[in-house]
This record gives structure tokens, C-alpha cells and sequence, in this order.
């Protein structure tokens, strides 16, 4: 395992299953001294519950809406599409394309099937070798006949699948047309008139025709378009006396059909039961290949007996399966989609910018530039500039033992942890953190955090601090005073806007068999079962509220902080986050 | 071909109607009085608030492992989205990314039951975490939604294809999140069974799906589901069997004793899920069926129609697969290894999968019955002329179907089964003395009476009707001779579609589908209103319980609700009964 640094995880509002029926706005303000009560107490946040992987996020992944004064995580914003494109040639593609073309680019963008690198289009024809044909105006003339998919990173080429390209460019077309092996697809006009000729043709050759009948040779693209097209035939055909399917027709007055429907309701309905009665409301099945029947084909013998000459090396992984796209040029594959050779070129996903709404305010929090090739954003509310960070390290006191490996944490042997959390507004804020005594789970560490209420100053612009006079007590460093233990109710250090802390951790021990015996006696079932993954990471479920005054009429947050009193109004976010600190050692 | 003479009902010539251009509802009968034609709406007329994406329909179709999303009338979904640990992990955790991620699985699996990560239910919901099932179909469709639709958040109308004995819970789990997370502002169910027989061009069908939990027979009469069997016989025990079978060729395992091998339980998974999983799809494939094995002298009564099967092709087979060998690299094992089996080996978890027939038939429970054993049953329980049609239109579906060779095989012995005992639902010694004895055998019913039989026999001489009068009802044997057929409306109906062609039925007939998701993909396009569509106003009020049965809800009123023709009768709407289909509870 790589050893591993502290982290933090920011749980979303969003998540908690009290707002999740509800999205309203929790009004800032509301009880300023209400602690996160018993209730919250009783539920306390378990970082371990496999729910709690879905409502985590890194700091850097949370957006901030200013209006709602609220976090917002990819979860609980509204999404809106700036433009799409293929990240291979970064070439934008309108909205209607994607409706009619599909969500793959279309143009010569292909991704190896093999190893998911870009493919290039390259002749098949090799250079002339210059010793042997010497003639420079050879080698000049643009390459010709046929091309191919070349990856150059695990030198796959679409020749392993028997397909070449008569032109280099507009493969996604052409590829579209051929099968694997290199046999073209016939169109649907095709298909009909070859069918024609077997059935008038074929009078000794009637396998063939059955053939035609049974649709062996579809592929699913026709037989989707035969089925809907018979379908469409047989609704049109079935329900005409308006029983619910046609009514889409009827919605207008001036429709024949919806006069007669209410004349009948005039007479007495008894036209209109005539008219039931002689409804012939029933869709008939498809019989033939025309329609969109197709017989199995349930004799795999031959694949069988490929996978046995040809072996594991001439299947495909599943990872190259699924990023494999139905075939639509073939048919059904089955079981016959696990080997190389039925391997196709990958178009390239196309992607999309997104820009990102406050899903209560809609508000903008994050949009995008519109060019495709700029990485930038207009707008761009991080919630990183919003609230507080926190960074964690290790408090190496002097009597810690320093031969001690860094990464692993000792089990019953008291750690120190400095926390430091650093203020990014330009209001000074309270900030007020609660731990549970004990981390949830099988394995509970205990946890103190030796200064749980303290306030952070301004993020000041850092001359000003400086152009300042600088003696002012508090923020000087305490580390001056020499080493110096920490206590309870202090903090360790503080800065312009940061303050540091100290957080004392009794990693637990991961033996299973002191489990059993320290688990009280009349609570339920011990589970000793095996160390379940990450159960030896020590994670601090940590609840943090942030207070702080700010001005009520003004949006923004950060005008000058010497107003009257009056026009200033408190605010408050609270928020779950969880403190990665390490893992616990397993000896 | 379309021969348009004989009934009034002729169905237009395709190519005449091709010719003009609405899809013409031209010719009816004469009595059906003045009509519009059909006409293709297209959104910027029929969505009254382009505020609502309304013609971006879209379709989910939930599995156990997967779960596959797209447009409505594509023909294949756009994307998939597999469910496994990587998928639940955090945000912002790249762990994936280290080189020794992959040889850590025994460490991320341990104290969790063998590749249940890669689930996204189980249908035994005791003990299920319902939020968590909701949380991983939200970050699925979300994912999906982003990467492959590349749509944005407004609200959308979802079709739903699921499973038809999906528990009410995860149901409800999986709307909660549609609803709430997604705003849909209505969501239609279709059931699987159904949606593949509509992609198979069918209103009938025996669907088998050989799903990754259990492997489900359905039989869908008339688009109706008739009748439905399953066994636990599916993927994850394919799976199962592989692991058993390459833990079992493990160098380091040969040494150690056959009991450690044999309590199964208690035994440690020596091979990652991922790998065994892998190696499943990619190396396992299934015998064909041998004749010979089971020698049944062809009886006088046996089917006639029954297709004739190559058993050339089995024996060559066989006399080709005599000594090779196949090499799978195994990773995950300990220490990573290169195993030498013999092929014909792999199809020994397929084998004890699905078939099982070291056991004899009587032996096993109705849990897991062996997928043609359970075939049969289905088809046995099914009323005469349902069982004459759904035989000649089964449909194999579902993630164990490429399984080389696994759909021929277990249709080859279904066949088998129903030639040697027909349908009589009796078995065992005594019905053997029976059938052989000619004396006892005259007054009774036939044996081997096969539905063509029966059909012929009942019918007269409308054999593509659908069952006729029924000669033998209740053991009550009415005189069919005597009876003037009595003209129903109903069947005349049936009837209609068979004008000019036979319906087949009676015989064995595999039929290919082009799969639920596809299925529901074609209805939805056709904009065929679902029977369980479900308002988001009603559910988030309502939620399951609000649900009332299915024949209790007009579908009239479904309609114009689903049509939203005016503020008006959406408010009518709004107190009307609604329905879960299938999945509602009783």
C-alpha cells in the first residue's frame, strides 16, 4: 500500500436524509446556539457506511451558491449544456446531429478496440522503399487505394478484422457499411430486391429462400427498421377506430373522428358501440424477415471450435467488451462477440460542457468558456473560496518517537494530529467542531479535539497585515515561547487567516479477537469477521459550523468589513466532514 | 406476397402504402366511419411547453449488473453502465489508478460476500440497504446520463424496463430516485418478458432469460405474462462453478485434501470475482446435446413436428475435442500462474449450472430446477393452445446467452424431454407401463398428444385458431362433432392477423430478439401508453402504497393523462387511480 497522506472529505448537505425529501433552504441564522442537537447526536456520521461514499466529496470537487449560501456538490446542481464535442479533433457538434448521428463523433475519430489509444488512418500500401524504386516523384504521390486503422501504440490495424477503407477520409461512413471480414451491408433496398430474386428465382434453391424468410443474414439495424416499420403498418391499420393509440389524431375538433365521437355521445353512444364492434383492433404478429422476424440461429459449433483452435489470446477482455458498441451492422452476436476478430473500431465518445445552476435559485455557479479548446470559466463559484480548509499533519512533539514509520499510526498509543483550518472570506468566522468521543465502527479509535470553539480573523489582504502595526499578541506565534505542549481549550497556533489545532487520536487496535472482549456484554452480536477493506484507515467523522456577519443587503461577501452594525446579518453553514488520518498498523 | 383477397380487412398493399405518403389509414371497412389519417407529430407541435424536454423519451432498462440507457427508438441503447466497486467508491478516490490495486482484491473483498459488489440488488431484500440501492442507481444514471446520453438535468419522461418480479421495495427505490433526483415527471414501466417479445415482432413467447440471479422462464401470451418459472440456475453460478473449477486446478490446491474442497462454504475464494467473471465470458462454453447419452427409441406417438436436429454435428464435435488443451493466465491467484485444462474441462461449470444431470430430475428442488427442466414445466403448465404458441416462440435472452452453444442445448433438450414424455404432467414407472400397455392406453387420453394434435382435433379445420372450442374441458368431454362453431368475435379478431399465412405453432421455433431494452425502445416510440405509468405528483404524495390494481385503472384515462391534452383533464387526472402494473401488490 502507498503510504498515505491525511485527507479531508466535505460531506453535502444535500445528502442528509432530512433534506433529501425536501431541497428547502435551511435559513441561515436560525438558532444561533443550537448545537447540533441530540437528534443529529443519536445519528452521528459514519464515514464507513457504504452510503457515505456517495455523499463525500473532496473540497475541490464542491461548488458554493452564493444566493442560497449554500454548498453545492455534483449531486444537487442542475445541469445545462454549453456545447458538445469530440475530445479527439475537438471539432463542436450542433445538438441536432447528436439527436439524428448518435453520441459518437462522426467523423474519422476512432478509438483502438484493443488498447482505447487513437487510431490513424494510414494506406495500406507501405512506402515505397526509396533503395529500390528510385524515383523521388514517387514517393511524392499522395498515398492511394485502400486504408486502414492503424493504433501506434499497440499496432492493432483494422486489416486484423479484414477491413479497408477505399477513401481516408469519411471512415465513420464507411466503416458503417462494412462488416467484419470486409463484406458490405446490404441496405434495406438491397435486402428487398435479393429477397425478390431468391423467392422468384430460387425454385430449387428453397433453402435459401427459407433462409431469406427465417431472416438469418439480418442484422439488427434492419430488423429494427423492418419491425418498425411493420408495427407502424399494423397500428395504422388497427387503430383506426381511434381506440387510444390513433388518438393523437384526434386531439383536434375538426377531425372527422372526434365528430363522430361526440354525435355519439349525443345519440346515445349507440354509433358509436356499432362502430367498436366492427373495430378490427388486433395487431397480427410479424411472419417473415420483411417484418422484422428472425429465427435463431442456434448452431454455435463453429465458434466452439474457433475458441478451441484459437484460445484465451483470441478473446476479448471485458473491459474491451464494454467499451465496444453494439454492432448494429451484424447480426446478434451472442457469444460470438467474445472474440478479436468481431472486435470493431471505437468512435470516440463525444463530450460535453456543462454549465452548472444553484437547482433552487438558478443562480449560475459555474459555466464554462463556450470554445472548445479554452479550458477556462467564466464563472466559477468553488466552494474552496468559501469555506474554511482544513490540512492535516502529524504534531511531531519532541518526546514522539521519531524512529516511528510516519504512515502507519500505532494502535493505543495516543497520537497528536495538528489541524489547520484557514479562512478564505474576508470576514472573520467562529468556527465550532463536534466529534463523536468515539469513531463509529467496529474498531473505535478515541478522539479529542483539544480546542473545539475558536475564531478565525479575516482573509485581509496581506499587506494590510503587514503596513500594520505587527504586535499584536495573538497573532504571534507561540511557538516562540519554546516547545510547548498542547492544551486543552487553546489553540496551537494562529495566523492572518488561519488557525491551527490540536487533535489527540487513540488509534484502536484491529486484533479481532480484543474486539470480542472489549465489546460491551449485553449489546448484540459481535461481528468478527475479517478486516473488511479500509477498516485499518482511522477516519474522523468531524462536524463543522462555520459562523460569521456579513452584509445582509449586498450580495457580495466581500465589501468592506467597517459597516454599521445594523446592516449586517449572521450566517451560518454546518457541515459533516470527514479527517483522514491514516492507517492503523496491523501487527 | 400480400395477397389482399378473402376478408374485408384487407391490409393495404406495402408498397401502395408507401407510395402514399402518411402511414395511410386509408382503407378500412366500411363501417368504421370517417377517420384522420395517422400523422407523425413532431415535438414543436405537440409539446405545449417546450420547457419540458418531451421528445427525449428515455428508456432504462435495469438489470442486476448493468444497467443500459438510451432514446426511444434507437435500436440499441447508447451506453452501459456496469455496477462494481469501482463505482462506489468516492469521488476523488484514485485508487483504481495504483499499480497494485488489481492484486489487492483479496484485502477490498474480504468480509463482503463474493462479487456482490457487482450487483446492484439482490432480490432477497432482507438486509438490503434500500438507500444505498438508491444511491448506486443514482450515480449510475447519472453517469450514464452525462457520458453517454450527454443530456442535461431538465426533467425528462422515463421508461422504465424491469424484471417482472422485481420486489416493490427496490421498485420503489428506483422511482424514489427518478423522481427526486431526476424530477421526472412521469415514469412508465414495461415488463422485460413483454418488451423482448414485442423486439421479436411477437404477441406471444416463451421468454428464458438466463439472467446473472436466476434464470426466468416467462410465458407471454398476447402480451400478457401467463405464466412465469425460475430458478436460481444463472450467471452468478456459472461463476460460482468457474471459480470451483479453476480453484480445483490450482497447482497449490491438487496437493491439498478433496474435503477442504468440499465444504464449499467455508472455503476461501483462491480467485478474484473479476478474474473467474472474465475468464466466464471468455473461455466457458457448453457441450451439445448427445443423443446418444440418452437413447429414446422414437415412439409411434413422438411430435412429428419436432425439428430434426444434426447429430452429425454433435459427434464431430466430440471426435475433434479430444486432446486439446486450453492456457488461462490467472492473475489473482497465488502465485500468479498459467493453467493448462483440458477444453472439454470448461464446459464442466455450464454443465453443472444450468443441467445438472448427475441428479436425477425428481431430485431437485423448485428453486432450482435445471433451466430445460424448468423450460418444460413452464411450457407443461400452460393451457393447451398458450403452450402450442409459446413453444414455437421462445426467445433466450440475457447475459448467459453467450454461453456458446448454451441456447441449442437447452433447446435440443427440451425437444428431447417433450418427445420422450410429451405432455403428460405424470411421470415415473407406472405412466412407462401405461403408455406401453395398447389396452389401457385406448379409452384415455392420449400420452403423447402433442398441441398440434390436440389443435387439429379441436379445431377442425381452423387450425391457426386459437385453441378453437375445446374438446375436453374439466374432464368434460364435449361432442365436437355435433357442435355448430360458434363465431367469437374475439377469435375472429385473433384470427384476422393469420389471414394469409398459418400462425405457426405446435413445433419448437427459437426466435431471435432484439432484446427488452429495444423492445421497450420500439413501444415507447410507437407512443403506446404503458399500463403502469406513474405521475411524479402522485408518487412523491402517494408513494407504492397509493398504487391500486391494474384492472382497477381505466387505461383510457392513463392515456389522456400521458397525453396531457390541457390543464383539464390533467386536474381530472390528478385524483384518478394509477397503477404499478405487474409489480403492484394485490
Amino acid at each position: 500500500m502507498a503510504p498515505l497522506t491525511p485527507y479531508t472529505f466535505f460531506q453535502c448537505p444535500c445528502s442528509e436524509p432530512s433534506t433529501l425529501g425536501q431541497p428547502a433552504d435551511r435559513s441561515s441564522g436560525a438558532g444561533a446556539g443550537a448545537e447540533p442537537d441530540a437528534d443529529d447526536e443519536d445519528r452521528a456520521f459514519d464515514p464507513r457506511a457504504p452510503r457515505s461514499n456517495y455523499s463525500l466529496y473532496p473540497l475541490e470537487y464542491l461548488l458554493y451558491c452564493e444566493d442560497c449560501q449554500q454548498i453545492r456538490c455534483p449531486r444537487c446542481v442542475a445541469e445545462e449544456i454549453v456545447t458538445f464535442y469530440c475530445p479527439c479533433c475537438l471539432f463542436e457538434v450542433p445538438s441536432s446531429n447528436l439527436k439524428s448521428e448518435g453520441n459518437r463523433c462522426t467523423r474519422s475519430c476512432f478509438q483502438c478496440p484493443v488498447c482505447i489509444g487513437p487510431l490513424t488512418t494510414t494506406s495500406l500500401e507501405s512506402h515505397p522503399d526509396p533503395s529500390l524504386l528510385a524515383a523521388p516523384d514517387n514517393s511524392a504521390v499522395p498515398h492511394s487505394g485502400p486504408y486502414m486503422l492503424t493504433c501506434s501504440y499497440c499496432n492493432w490495424s483494422s486489416t486484423e478484422i479484414g477491413i479497408k477503407f477505399d477513401k481516408s477520409n469519411g471512415i465513420h461512413a464507411q466503416l458503417a457499411k462494412l462488416r467484419n471480414g470486409g463484406t458490405t451491408r446490404l441496405t434495406a433496398k438491397e435486402h428487398k430486391e435479393r429477397r425478390k430474386d431468391l423467392l422468384q428465382g430460387g425454385g430449387p434453391s428453397t433453402r435459401t429462400a427459407e433462409a431469406a424468410v427465417d431472416g438469418r443474414d439480418l442484422d439488427v439495424d434492419t430488423q429494427f427498421a423492418n419491425l418498425k416499420a411493420f408495427y407502424q403498418n399494423q397500428l395504422a391499420d388497427s387503430s383506426s377506430g381511434g381506440n387510444g393509440l390513433s388518438s393523437l389524431g384526434d386531439l383536434g375538433f375538426a377531425s372527422p373522428n372526434s365528430l363522430s365521437r361526440i354525435m355519439s355521445i349525443y345519440t346515445g353512444g349507440n354509433l358509436h358501440d356499432k362502430r367498436s364492434k366492427s373495430r378490427i383492433g388486433v395487431m397480427r404478429e410479424a411472419l417473415d424477415s420483411d417484418e422484422g422476424l428472425k429465427i435463431a440461429n442456434l448452431d454455435e459449433s463453429e465458434a466452439v471450435e474457433k475458441l478451441q483452435e484459437e484460445g484465451y489470446d483470441a478473446t476479448v477482455s471485458t473491459e474491451q467488451m464494454s467499451n465496444q458498441t453494439p454492432n448494429l451492422g451484424e447480426a446478434p452476436l451472442h457469444g460470438r462477440g467474445r472474440f478479436t476478430s468481431e472486435l470493431r473500431p471505437v468512435p470516440y465518445l463525444l463530450r460535453t460542457k456543462r454549465s452548472k445552476r444553484c437547482p433552487i435559485c438558478r443562480h449560475i455557479i459555474s459555466k464554462p468558456e463556450a470554445k472548445v479548446q479554452a479550458t477556462r470559466f467564466r464563472i466559477r463559484l468553488v466552494a474552496g473560496s468559501y469555506i474554511p480548509s482544513i490540512t492535516i499533519r502529524p504534531l511531531n512533539t519532541p518526546e514522539a518517537n521519531p524512529g516511528a514509520p510516519s504512515d502507519t499510526l500505532q494502535p493505543l498509543k495516543p497520537v497528536q494530529f495538528l489541524l489547520t483550518f484557514k479562512n478564505p472570506i474576508f470576514e472573520a468566522v467562529k468556527v465550532t467542531l463536534a466529534t463523536p468521543a468515539k469513531t463509529p465502527g467496529r474498531f473505535a479509535s478515541k478522539v479529542t479535539v483539544l480546542c473545539p470553539q475558536f475564531e478565525i480573523d479575516a482573509n485581509t489582504d496581506v499587506w494590510d497585515e503587514a503596513l500594520k502595526d505587527g504586535d499584536k499578541d495573538k497573532r504571534r506565534r507561540r511557538g516562540e515561547d519554546g516547545p510547548h505542549q498542547a492544551e486543552a481549550g487553546k489553540i496551537w497556533e494562529r495566523g492572518r487567516n488561519w488557525v491551527s489545532l490540536v487533535i489527540e487520536v487513540v488509534p484502536a487496535s484491529l486484533r479481532l479477537d480484543l474486539l470480542a472482549l472489549t465489546s460491551p456484554a449485553g449489546g448484540h452480536e459481535v461481528d468478527t469477521g475479517p478486516l473488511r477493506e479500509d477498516e485499518d484507515l482511522l477516519e474522523i467523522p468531524m462536524f463543522v459550523r462555520v459562523e460569521w456577519e456579513a452584509d445582509a443587503v449586498g450580495d457580495e461577501i466581500g465589501s468592506a468589513p467597517n459597516k454599521d452594525k445594523e446592516g449586517r446579518e449572521k450566517r451560518e453553514l454546518a457541515y459533516w466532514c470527514v479527517l483522514g488520518l491514516g492507517r492503523v498498523s496491523q501487527s | 406476397m400480400a395477397s389482399s383477397t378473402g376478408p374485408p380487412t384487407t391490409l393495404p398493399h406495402r408498397s401502395v402504402a408507401n407510395i402514399r405518403s402518411p402511414p395511410a389509414a386509408g382503407h378500412h371497412g366500411p363501417s368504421s366511419g370517417p377517420s384522420t389519417p395517422l400523422r407523425p407529430i413532431t415535438s414543436a407541435f405537440a409539446s405545449p411547453s417546450s420547457l419540458r424536454a418531451e421528445e427525449d423519451l428515455i428508456i432504462i432498462e435495469f438489470g442486476t449488473r448493468k444497467l443500459q440507457v438510451g432514446f426511444a427508438g434507437d435500436a440499441a441503447p447508447r451506453g452501459s453502465i456496469w455496477f462494481g466497486p469501482d463505482h462506489q467508491r468516492r469521488v476523488g478516490d484514485f485508487r483504481a489508478w495504483q499499480t497494485d490495486y488489481h492484486d489487492d482484491w483479496r484485502n477490498a473483498a474480504a468480509g463482503k460476500s463474493w462479487g456482490c459488489d457487482h450487483e446492484l440488488w439482490q432480490s432477497d431484500i432482507r438486509g438490503l440497504d434500500l438507500g444505498l440501492v438508491g444511491d448506486k442507481i443514482e450515480r449510475a444514471l447519472k453517469d450514464a446520463f452525462s457520458r453517454y446520453l450527454l443530456i442535461d438535468s431538465r426533467p425528462r419522461r422515463v421508461v422504465c424496463v424491469l424484471p417482472s418480479d422485481l420486489p416493490i421495495p427496490l421498485l420503489s427505490t428506483a422511482l424514489d430516485s427518478l423522481f427526486n433526483r431526476f424530477q421526472s415527471p412521469t415514469v412508465s414501466l414495461f415488463s422485460s418478458p413483454v418488451a423482448s417479445a414485442v423486439a421479436a415482432g411477437m404477441r406471444s413467447a416463451l421468454v428464458i432469460d438466463l439472467g446473472w440471479s436466476e434464470t426466468v422462464v416467462t410465458a407471454v401470451y398476447e402480451y400478457r405474462e401467463v405464466n412465469c418459472g425460475r430458478t436460481i440456475r444463472g450467471g452468478r453460478m456459472l461463476v460460482e462453478q468457474t471459480h470451483n473449477l479453476l480453484a480445483k486446478h490450482l497447482p497449490q490446491a491438487r496437493k491439498e485434501t478433496e474435503a477442504a474442497h468440499s465444504s464449499q462454504q467455508a472455503q476461501d475464494y483462491a480467485l478474484s470475482f473479476e478474474e473467474c467473471d472474465e475468464i466466464t465470458t471468455r473461455m466457458v462454453w457448453c457441450k451439445p446435446y448427445h443423443a446418444a447419452t440418452t437413447t429414446v427409441a422414437q415412439t409411434a406417438e413422438g411430435l412429428p413436428t419436432v425439428q430434426e436436429h444434426d447429430e452429425s454435428d454433435a459427434r464431430g464435435h466430440s471426435s475433434s475435442g479430444k486432446a486439446a488443451t486450453a492456457t488461462i493466465p490467472l492473475k489473482s491467484a497465488k502465485p500468479p500462474t498459467l493453467l493448462n485444462l483440458p477444453y472439454d474441462l470448461l464446459t464442466e461449470p455450464c454443465e453443472n449450472t444450468f443441467f445438472d444431470s448427475r441428479y436425477s430430475q425428481s431430485s431437485f428442488d423448485d428453486h432450482e430446477l435445471p433451466v430445460y427442466l424448468l423450460v418444460y414445466r413452464s411450457l407443461l403448465n400452460l393451457p393447451l393452445d398458450v403452450r402450442a404458441i409459446c413453444m414455437s416462440r421462445i426467445i433466450f435472452t440475457g447475459g448467459c446467452t453467450g454461453v456458446l452453444g448454451l441456447r441449442k442445448r437447452i433447446f435440443d433438450e427440451v425437444s428431447h424431454l417433450i418427445q420422450q414424455r410429451g405432455w403428460d404432467p405424470v411421470q415415473g414407472k407406472a405412466t412407462e407401463q401405461l403408455r406401453s400397455n395398447l389396452k389401457l392406453n385406448r379409452g384415455t387420453r392420449q400420452a403423447g398428444t402433442g398441441p398440434t394434435d390436440a389443435a387439429s382435433q379441436a379445431g377442425g379445420s381452423s387450425g391457426g385458431g386459437g385453441g378453437g372450442g375445446g374438446e375436453e374441458q374439466d374432464g368434460v368431454w364435449h361432442d365436437a362433432a355435433n357442435n355448430t362453431p360458434k363465431v367469437d368475435p374475439i377469435d375472429e379478431q385473433l384470427k384476422r392477423g393469420g389471414d394469409k399465412r398459418p400462425r405457426v405453432q405446435g413445433q419448437m421455433r427459437a426466435l431471435e430478439s432484439l432484446g427488452a431494452w429495444t423492445g421497450a425502445s420500439m413501444i415507447s416510440h410507437l407512443k403506446t401508453p404503458a399500463i403502469a405509468t406513474i405521475g411524479r405528483d402522485l408518487w412523491l404524495q402517494q408513494g407504492a402504497a397509493g398504487a391500486s390494481k391494474a384492472s382497477d385503472v381505466d387505461p383510457k384515462t392513463q392515456q389522456r393523462q400521458s397525453l396531457g391534452a390541457g390543464g383539464l383533464i390533467r386536474g381530472a387526472a390528478a385524483s384518478s387511480a394509477w397503477t404499478l402494473g405487474v409489480w403492484g401488490a394485490n
